[in-house]
């Protein structure tokens, strides 16, 4: 799902489209009212958004209304927490590395002047 | 499994900030000793075999798993307990910047692709900032974790630890 899903989002357009629906419902013509692109454009991205599940659409007489959805964001971000959790971990490995060499130096310098 | 563009992936920053000298830390990221005392995850070591400190020089290891948990989820997934790892010095400004990039040729069905990771040292007074720039879709050990089986593990981890307050 992750690689499809930043694929999804990598597209400036489809970023646009989020964020434009962020405000809520919206019909294709607020979409391309606030973008500024040409219809069929927002279209074609409004249906991979659909697709990759970013989106839903329900009718509402003549028209159809889009809007978000939250689960694949939420997976992303679970995603990318754990993510997080991994890096976090090497670099508290990292902290206890550089513990043990300072203390290994100190002590060193001890011997060091106690010789002296 | 096709890697996305790069554009595609989000980059992730992480900073800490140490009491230190910038050698210390560039230390544990360019010398063999250094970099085998913490880079290889939990429940493994990590055997450095080749670490040639130039631009395109090579840093070749062996991810090795020495925890007998570790030995034996890898067996039981008919994984070797051993894999080797390759990457290369993509650019070096001593104690300021380092970047070194893998090379991904590990993933079944997908062609070799290469990661990026970034370190940088910023002296601030006594202290070094140090900034880790990485990429989680391209990073070595997430995919291997993630061939393993261990992603679903790790995703877990969040909601584990939000329960335990």
């Amino acid at each position: 799902m992750h690689m499809d899903a930043f694929q999804t989002l990598a597209d400036r357009t489809r970023r646009q489209i989020v964020e434009t629906l962020k405000r809520g419902e919206q019909q294709v013509n607020d979409i391309v009212a606030a973008l500024d692109i040409h219809q069929s454009g927002v279209s074609r991205h409004l249906h991979i958004l659909l697709d990759a599940g970013f989106v839903r659409v329900r009718p509402e007489g003549q028209l159809r209304l889009y809007s978000l959805r939250a689960e694949p964001f939420r997976e992303m971000e679970a995603w990318l927490t754990g993510y997080h959790a991994l890096w976090e971990s090497r670099l508290d490995r990292f902290d206890a590395a550089l513990e043990r060499k300072l203390a290994t130096r100190t002590a060193q310098r001890n011997r060091k002047e106690k010789k002296a | 499994m096709t890697p996305p563009p790069a554009q595609a992936s989000p980059k992730i920053t992480l900073e800490r900030s140490y009491t230190a000298n910038a050698q210390d830390l560039w230390e544990l990221w360019t010398t063999k000793e250094g970099f085998e005392s913490w880079w290889g995850p939990e429940g493994f070591r990590v055997e450095v075999r080749k670490l040639d400190l130039r631009i395109g020089g090579e840093l070749h290891y062996d991810m090795i798993a020495d925890a007998p948990e570790q030995i034996a989820a890898m067996k039981s997934m008919n994984m070797p307990t051993s894999h080797s790892v390759r990457a290369r010095f993509s650019e070096i400004t001593p104690l300021k910047r380092l970047e070194i990039t893998h090379i991904i040729d590990f993933v079944p069905g997908a062609q070799a692709y290469e990661n990026r990771s970034r370190v940088e040292f910023f002296q601030e007074g006594r202290t070094v900032r140090m900034v880790v720039t990485v990429d989680p879709h391209h990073d070595p050990e997430w995919t291997q974790r993630a061939s393993m089986g261990w992603e679903s593990q790790l995703r877990k981890l969040p909601a584990a630890l939000a329960a335990r307050g």
